[in-house]
């Protein structure tokens, strides 16, 4: 493994509050929040994991040595995105297969299956929305995705991502590269802030 | 490309902002350099942003100082010739003589004669070029080939045609040996290309209204006359950001460079400002004077 000081871009002789600092940051960076339904989740998540051995590495060691308590790494209420989630709408068959195909990351089966389909039902349109979406092809997915809404409005999933996509997705955005005249130093709160407020412009 | 990648200036540190004039300058006498005079009128900023998203290995002691025709009474620090920006000065020549050729395929007789001009200029470069980056061509070719296409067939959607130009961008990337730095920067490219084609057709937007011309966007929403309509407007920004924050987001998984701030400048405070610009006007108003 690597020196997990080097993975957290800290000093051997760092304080503990720095490390945690330093942590946080890059967990804030790599979250599986910012990488929902996007082909490089994979190696989001590898990052990830990287950051928490390297976290505990450093706690251990250093608990170890003057017998505190660690600091306890972040675990994530990641779920597997809502592809995943929740697919008590699926009806089998093809399009549950397009689904799986979905999941599993195979882009072009799913969308071969979907486009040979003969139903055309809020599932249907909420699928190629997710295809649309793995490909980087937002104005379609959201198209989709609106009519999977409008032909079935009760469903949370289907609402939730449209919301996410109309959010123009989970995004970082490192300290200090805010337009406008900003604050230079924003904390988390600021952070969460500035996305709620985003979300709600948007997402009207 | 239509130098819409830019950094916002104020915000760089000063040695950023060296760095980044270097490898502007270093670009430009790789050009001259590889592929004679004429193709150093191709440079510009967007071909800057490839060469730091490509450049692998240390800065070094890679920036030397020297005279050149744009600045002759003062000598100026430049990046030595490197892989990346042989690559960027190669890919440049490739796709303007591309679009050159397909210009001069469908404009009228007087157009298309300064674009013959232009591609009378640029022959030796292209060959040279095209020998060097052979399967780069092949994908330039294709893509511009294919979105001459759908633009004639008056395509209604901005994704498939911005894919086309999107697909150029991320064959840039196609020869990178790691396929993990492969597949993060193809996604980081192809996101720059599809938000560069969208920022592109909104810009071109209201004066492809009076000339009658093809413009995805208004095919997209149906759109006859000049205004952008707000709605619509905020449609195109969700689109716009949707791609810069995963062209963000992939970027930060790439290894940190002496070019990451700078490009962490262009994508979340450069693209923004533009996507902006653009849509409120402003752009083609700052850019005549």
């Amino acid at each position: 493994m690597n020196d997990p000081y080097s993975v957290l871009g800290v000093s051997r002789n760092a304080s503990d509050d720095e490390i945690k600092k330093a942590y946080r940051d890059l967990a804030r960076k790599y979250h599986p929040d910012n990488y929902h339904d996007n082909p490089l989740a994979d190696l989001a998540q590898e990052k990830m994991k990287e950051i928490n051995e390297a976290y505990d590495a450093i706690t251990r060691e250093r608990s170890s040595s003057s017998g505190k308590g660690g600091g306890g790494t972040y675990q994530g209420s990641y779920s597997g995105g809502y592809s995943g989630s929740g697919s008590s709408s699926s009806s089998g068959g093809d399009l549950g297969r397009a689904r799986n195909a979905i999941n599993s990351g195979d882009i072009a089966t799913a969308e071969r299956i979907l486009n040979s389909c003969s139903v055309r039902n809020a599932e249907w349109n909420y699928l190629m929305a997710m295809v649309y979406y793995r490909k980087g092809w937002y104005d379609e997915s959201i198209r989709y995705c609106q009519t999977a809404v409008n032909m079935d409005p009760g469903n949370y999933e289907y609402r939730q991502a449209l919301n996410n996509m109309t959010a123009g997705g989970q995004a970082y955005r490192p300290g200090g590269y805010y337009q406008g005249n900003q604050g230079q130093g924003c904390d988390m709160c600021d952070v969460c802030a500035a996305l709620m407020c985003f979300n709600m412009c948007c997402g009207r | 490309m239509f130098g819409y990648i830019r950094p916002v200036q104020p915000e760089l540190r000063v040695r950023e902002l060296d760095l980044y004039r270097a490898c502007y300058c270093g670009l430009c006498h790789t050009m001259g350099d590889r592929y004679g005079i004429a193709s150093r009128f191709l440079l510009n900023y967007d071909f800057v942003f490839l060469a730091m998203l490509l450049w692998t290995g240390d800065m070094g002691t890679d920036i030397c100082k020297k005279r050149c025709i744009g600045c002759p009474h003062k000598k100026k620090a430049f990046c030595k010739n490197t892989t990346a920006l042989e690559k960027c000065a190669g890919m440049s020549v490739i796709l303007y003589w591309w679009k050159i050729q397909d210009s001069i395929a469908d404009e009228g007789f007087l157009k298309s004669g300064a674009y013959k001009i232009l591609g009378f200029m640029l022959k030796r470069a292209y060959r040279k070029a095209s020998a060097d980056f052979p399967e780069y061509d092949a994908v330039v070719r294709d893509s511009i080939t294919k979105l001459s296409a759908l633009e004639k067939a008056k395509c209604a959607s901005i994704d498939k045609t911005a894919d086309c130009f999107a697909v150029i961008l991320k064959a840039a990337a196609a020869a990178e040996d790691d396929p993990r730095r492969r597949r993060v920067l193809e996604q980081v490219l192809y996101h720059t290309g599809r938000w560069i084609y969208i920022v592109d057709a909104c810009d071109d937007f209201a004066e492809d209204i009076s000339s009658g011309a093809y413009n995805p966007v208004a095919e997209r929403f149906g759109l006859h006359e000049s205004p952008l309509p707000e709605d619509i407007k905020n449609q195109l920004k969700i689109t716009l950001m949707s791609s810069r924050n995963q062209a963000g987001n992939s970027f930060e998984l790439l290894e940190e460079t002496a070019w990451s701030d700078i490009i962490r400048n262009i994508i979340f405070l450069g693209m923004p400002g533009v996507a902006e610009a653009v849509l409120t006007g402003i752009w083609k108003k700052k850019n005549r004077k």
